[in-house]
């Protein structure tokens, strides 16, 4: 379609469910009150590495107003997971990680319920903790999951241990070629273990239906994934499990990955519902959640380019140390994407990289935010400036260098449509003021690219209905948190069926109700449930016109709607109104109900003829660095960005600033602390850190246009990609004002004056 | 042991008892069922709870339940007049400022407290006032634009 | 939970006499409501704020008073303040958020004792006196005698903190509190120095030198071998090298998951010898030869 027909896509109309949020209604999971509801608590293990001898819940049991108390022996033996089935919903036989739920109670009261967990009699035989990813390979590591199996392609006498998942990424022949290269540079770059930190508490309310149903509230951002997993961890059938979203006070993933996110908390919170047989609800504290919830997986990367005199990238090898956590979680994904990202978005014709997921005593990894991709940023975009600095060239220079063009393949993308990528350097060069703008003392400027993997991932429905007056209420798989529910989705519909914006409701899911969906992860809302939405409406367009134009004596194809009046095209005086239309319905099809879907084979097949159209962003930023604290202070931060059309403008802004201000956060200040023991010694907001106003600089977005996607009218996923380059944006400006190159994250001022005072440089 | 709180909420006299441990946003949030002001650190770093108490901006998770004894307190709840919005909540929705919504309510509060210490605030007098409100989702640069937009239309400057 | 509000200093005291060693006096709330959620309920808790007379700032003789239940922001709204005691104003301004500095106590933050407690090293550094109410009598203790651990000081479990007596100091000294963290006021202070500089009447020489340092030892402190180094002597370059060294060797800090000792030894180095270039600038007009 035209931009010049579009009437509301491309612009920012006010939220589907603004007003509710700003006076305050009770729209979250957390503001769920049920009637006779009792209190639930977790009993979480005092050890990151140890076998359960014996639970006694006895004494717990006795306690005046305890309801119910659980642990391993009161749930079915059934494992869940995500590649590697690997964990129940109570620790059985062994705990992995501190914050791993070992038993549960419920009671009339919170205080009742914090007495009742005292009473209950853990003992445990600690084992040797094991907290770096790397070391836990080791032959001499502690091993975690005895019975889990080694990847396969990992050979038996290698001596390997604690890995769940290995990703091998070879292209041409690396070794070779890097014999070959003219310079090679080397080095090892870190990142920490990062919370997502929603500021709504994650919650979860079950009751037993006098039916026998089990109802679960959830603010989880895959109620169906929730859904098959606690119908699964609990021996129920599908159909007498329902799952009720709400609106969710952010997620960024850390919510998304089905009863993982929140270490069983639903099926757990069932489980109690089920044997106090009254509802009962669980509230998360915040410093529980930290220690106990999906996080952003620590990664350890060491890469070796390989290059020549003239700048061109002729190799690179890499290995990767994904910090899985207790449990495979979504470590072994995420840590296959940071694999693959570590070949980077450029042209790359030899590559070897071997990726490790792997067990450890901590958190466990989940989908959050742009999983793998700001890990391996960090590292191949800082190297990218290392090896620009070797050669003697311009940072920007070396990557337009080696930027590939339509029709060419990267590592894990293996035809590409188009490349904006070389156009996002420009402008953000351009923006930033590279080479002209006057910099001061201790003041330095850089740039980080980045993209993220669009394609291959589940499909999605969506459901249209038309009321009687011409309002519409849809059914998408997808929850609010910020997202396409609010935003996209009804100017999708609304553009379709010629309404207002505002007339348009999208509902929160409910499992009995909605399409099934994956998941709001992945950047894929506005590409599934946006294709599924549109093609909804124009099916229910088409069923409209088909009945309207009976009545008007014409032909479906000569109808248009405008002003929610069906005409004919040319006679706008021949018109009938939506809403009789739409009331007329129940007397020939019942009611208007439009129905589409986004089919991922036929979107592989396109991206197979044609190549996909990946959203490639470049940000840029100049820092002052305080050479006697290390503080580092950004003066100035563009992101520029190719998102194909965007559908709500200042929401894809508001994207883009907000996973830009959580890298930016990763980058300066954000890290989970661990003693030797695995104690994670900074769960509070007091001493994990996040970025408060004072210390964001203006995030200045550019959008480019002319790299339509595959989403509807061209649309990209704007959710996690901004996630990508900050941190070794950031890290590159510092050494362009120092000379200093820090290869662990955080920046923070210690890491940073560490490193001026290591290179003599304060 | 209980204790009575006789206060007056949103200009409403409101009576109830709790447990003297009750916090002020487990008052709202529990005993009055008012669930705007939002639940999240409990700590008194994210700013999430804040409500107006004696014209004062306060984290109300860190404050006694019995301190409201007298008190005139204002919520996210009593700023809006019927349908018509308060200014700040109406430029929280025209700037694109609500993504997912939880810090909002305590983030307008702080905001109309900003907004009637001074009607045209400068960048010092916004990170002032809202450096104790943290927002996970929007990078603040919207936030920033629907104070400036509800400064001037408050002062029909725009 | 017990729970009491005394009408007065005495009702208050009798109270404490009672129940001190269960309960918890409670002023503004913002760290004892943490404890009551985080920690274990206590016994009872004691507040404090329906007691008159105990909140505002007046002057008095050559200096201040302070009542114990004045908020941060009350501190940081006093144009007094600003003007006669521009090192604990620079405190309060640092203190947290304007959310928390609208509840939080002077009283709260003393009586708290923590190492990192913002009002503490200029309060050192001010020849700052408590004054503290116990059955049996009342007792002025200057603050360099008031703590004695982390979370413990003079007031014990069955004293009261009343008020702050702050002289005014010497004519032409100027001070400052310079506070370390990541992301600003809203953090626990990494490291807090604060300095107080009087220069003679000629304005060549120091005369008076007084280094308070907070965060970076189990009480906040007075760094008095650095004191005694500077005193009579002018602010020249090698000097504030030496002093800033041993203003850092003076301080114990220890590793925790914010920082680790050696980094803050670094910043209390650095803070030292900013805090003496800035006053001493603003005391002689002089630049550090």
């Amino acid at each position: 379609m035209a931009k010049a027909e579009l009437k509301v896509i491309g612009s920012s109309p006010a939220r589907m469910g603004g007003v509710e949020r700003v006076v305050g209604k009770g729209v979250y999971g957390i503001d769920l009150m049920l009637k006779d509801q009792l209190h639930g608590a977790i009993l979480r293990s005092q050890y990151a590495h140890a076998k359960i001898v014996s639970i006694d819940t006895s004494e717990a049991k006795k306690i005046p107003g305890v309801h119910a108390v659980v642990s391993a022996e009161d749930a079915p033996n059934v494992r869940y997971g995500r590649s590697y089935i690997d964990r129940h919903i109570l620790a059985r036989g062994k705990v992995r990680f501190m914050g791993d739920p070992v038993a549960a109670v419920a009671a009339d009261s919170p205080a009742i319920a914090k007495q009742a967990l005292k009473k209950i009699k853990v003992v445990y035989e600690p084992l040797p903790v094991v907290i770096d990813p790397e070391e836990a390979t080791r032959p001499n590591a502690p091993v975690l999951h005895e019975d889990m199996p080694l990847p396969k392609t990992i050979p038996a006498d290698s001596g390997m241990k604690n890995i769940c998942g290995h990703t091998v990424v070879k292209v041409g022949d690396a070794e070779k070629a890097m014999a070959e290269a003219d310079l090679v540079v080397e080095e090892m770059y870190e990142t920490k273990m990062i919370h997502p930190q929603y500021l709504e508490p994650r919650i979860a309310a079950a009751q037993m239906e006098p039916n026998g149903r089990l109802t679960v509230w959830a603010n989880a951002q895959a109620p169906f994934p929730v859904r098959q997993e606690v119908a699964k961890t609990l021996g129920l059938a599908l159909n007498n499990v329902r799952v009720i979203s709400a609106g969710l006070g952010g997620g960024f993933g850390g919510k998304g990955s089905g009863i993982t996110s929140g270490a069983a908390i639903e099926p757990i919170c069932g489980l109690l519902a089920i044997k106090a047989k009254r509802p009962v609800m669980i509230v998360l504290d915040k410093a529980e959640e930290t220690i106990s919830t999906t996080i952003r997986a620590g990664a350890k990367m060491y890469i070796k380019t390989g290059v020549k005199k003239d700048g061109t990238i002729v190799a690179r090898t890499g290995k990767v140390f994904y910090d899985a956590g207790g449990y495979s979680g979504f470590g072994v994904q995420a840590g296959g994407r940071c694999a693959n990202m570590l070949g980077g978005w450029y042209l790359m014709p030899n590559c070897h990289i071997e990726g490790y997921s792997v067990y450890t005593n901590k958190q466990v990894c989940g989908p959050v935010r742009g999983p793998g991709g700001p890990q391996a940023a960090f590292a191949v975009e800082s190297h990218m400036d290392s090896i620009a600095a070797k050669l003697g060239m311009d940072p920007a220079e070396f990557r337009l260098k080696n930027i590939p063009k339509a029709g060419d393949k990267i590592v894990g993308v293996p035809k590409l449509r188009d490349v904006s990528l070389g156009e996002t350097i420009k402008i953000a060069k351009e923006k930033i003021g590279w080479g002209t703008v006057k910099l001061e003392k201790n003041q330095g400027i850089g740039i980080a690219t980045g993209s993220w993997i669009e394609s291959a991932g589940p499909g999605g429905g969506a459901i249209v209905k038309v009321n009687e007056d011409g309002s519409v209420t849809v059914h998408i798989g997808k929850i609010d948190m910020g997202t396409i529910p609010g935003f996209g989705i009804p100017m999708i519909v609304a553009e379709e069926l010629g309404i207002p914006v505002s007339d348009v409701t999208v509902v929160n899911v409910d499992t009995d109700a909605s399409p099934w969906d994956a998941g709001t992860v992945g950047s894929r809302g506005i590409l599934v449930s946006g294709t599924a939405a549109r093609l909804a409406a124009i099916d229910a367009r088409n069923q409209i016109f088909k009945m309207a134009a009976r009545k008007l004596e014409a032909s479906p194809d000569d109808l248009e709607i405008v002003d929610k009046q069906i005409r004919v095209k040319g006679t706008p005086a021949k018109a009938v109104a939506l809403a009789a239309v739409a009331t007329d319905a129940h007397n020939v099809i019942g009611e208007v109900i439009g129905r589409g879907y986004c089919d991922n084979l036929e979107l592989m097949a396109e991206e197979k003829a044609h190549g996909s159209s990946q959203p490639f962003t470049t940000h840029a930023c100049i820092v002052e660095v305080n050479p006697d604290t290390g503080n580092v202070k950004i003066l100035k931060y563009v992101a520029v960005h190719d998102i194909g059309q965007p559908i709500h403008k200042a929401a894809v802004e508001g994207q883009i600033e907000g996973a830009a201000a959580m890298s930016i956060g990763q980058a300066l200040c954000e890290q989970v602390v661990f003693d030797p023991n695995g104690r994670t010694m900074n769960p509070s907001f007091v001493d994990y850190l996040m970025p408060t106003i004072n210390m964001m600089p203006r995030i200045e977005t550019t959008l480019v246009p002319g790299y339509p996607g595959a989403g509807p009218y061209g649309a990209k996923g704007a959710g996690e990609i901004a996630c990508v380059p900050p941190m070794a944006c950031i890290a590159n400006a510092i050494f362009n004002a120092t000379g200093v190159r820090i290869n662990k994250l955080p920046l923070s001022p210690e890491n940073v004056l560490r490193g001026l005072k290591a290179a003599g440089k304060a | 042991m209980s204790v009575t709180i006789n206060t007056r909420i949103n200009g409403q006299s409101v009576s109830a008892s709790a447990d003297a441990s009750t916090s002020l946003l487990e008052f709202l949030r529990d005993v009055l069922e008012m669930k705007g002001s939002k639940l999240c650190c409990n700590t008194g770093e994210c700013g999430a709870c804040t409500v107006i108490y004696n014209g004062k901006p306060i984290n109300s998770c860190v404050t006694m339940a019995a301190d409201a004894n007298g008190a005139e307190i204002t919520t996210i709840e009593g700023l809006a007049d019927g349908a018509k919005l308060h200014p700040v909540q109406q430029a929280f929705i025209d700037t694109g400022a609500v993504q997912c919504g939880y810090c909002t309510p305590g983030y307008i509060m702080s905001v109309k407290a900003l907004l009637d210490r001074t009607t045209k605030p400068t960048q010092a007098d916004i990170e002032e006032a809202v450096s104790g409100n943290i927002c996970r989702c929007t990078g603040y640069n919207k936030i920033v634009d629907a104070i400036h937009l509800a400064a001037d239309r408050m002062a029909g400057r725009v | 939970m017990e729970y009491f509000e005394p009408k007065s200093v005495s009702e208050a005291l009798a109270v404490l006499a009672r129940h001190g060693a269960e309960a918890k006096v409670i002023a503004g709330g913002t760290d004892v409501m943490v404890d009551i959620k985080f920690k274990e309920e206590p016994g009872g808790l004691i507040n404090i704020k329906k007691i008159p007379g105990l909140s505002g700032i007046a002057e008095h003789g050559a200096g201040l008073r302070i009542g114990a239940l004045t908020t941060i922001r009350e501190i940081e709204t006093s144009a007094l303040m600003r003007e006669k005691l521009p090192v604990l104003w620079e405190a309060a301004h640092q203190f947290a958020s304007l959310q928390v500095r609208n509840t939080a106590t002077i009283g709260g933050n003393i009586c708290r004792a923590s190492p990192s407690g913002e009002t503490l090293a200029p309060l050192l550094v001010l020849d700052a006196r408590a004054k503290l109410a116990f059955a049996d009598g009342e007792k002025s203790v200057p603050f360099t005698a008031f703590f004695q651990g982390p979370g413990k000081c003079s007031a014990g479990v069955h004293g009261l903190l009343t008020e702050i007596e702050i002289p005014y100091p010497p004519a032409g000294s100027r001070g400052v509190y310079l506070k370390h963290a990541v992301r600003g006021a809203m953090d626990i202070a990494m490291v807090g120095v604060a300095v107080l500089l009087t220069p003679d009447p000629g304005k060549n020489n120091i005369q008076d030198a007084r280094i308070g340092l907070g965060a970076v030892a189990p009480t906040p402190l007075r760094a008095s071998k650095t004191e005694a180094l500077l005193r009579g002597k002018p602010l020249a370059a090698a000097l504030l090298k030496e002093a800033a060294a041993l203003a850092a060797s003076e301080s114990s800090p220890i590793n925790d998951q914010r920082s680790s000792a050696e980094y803050r030894r670094w910043i209390v180095e650095a803070l030292t010898r900013r805090g003496l270039e800035q006053t001493w600038k603003a005391a002689t007009g002089k630049e550090v030869a």
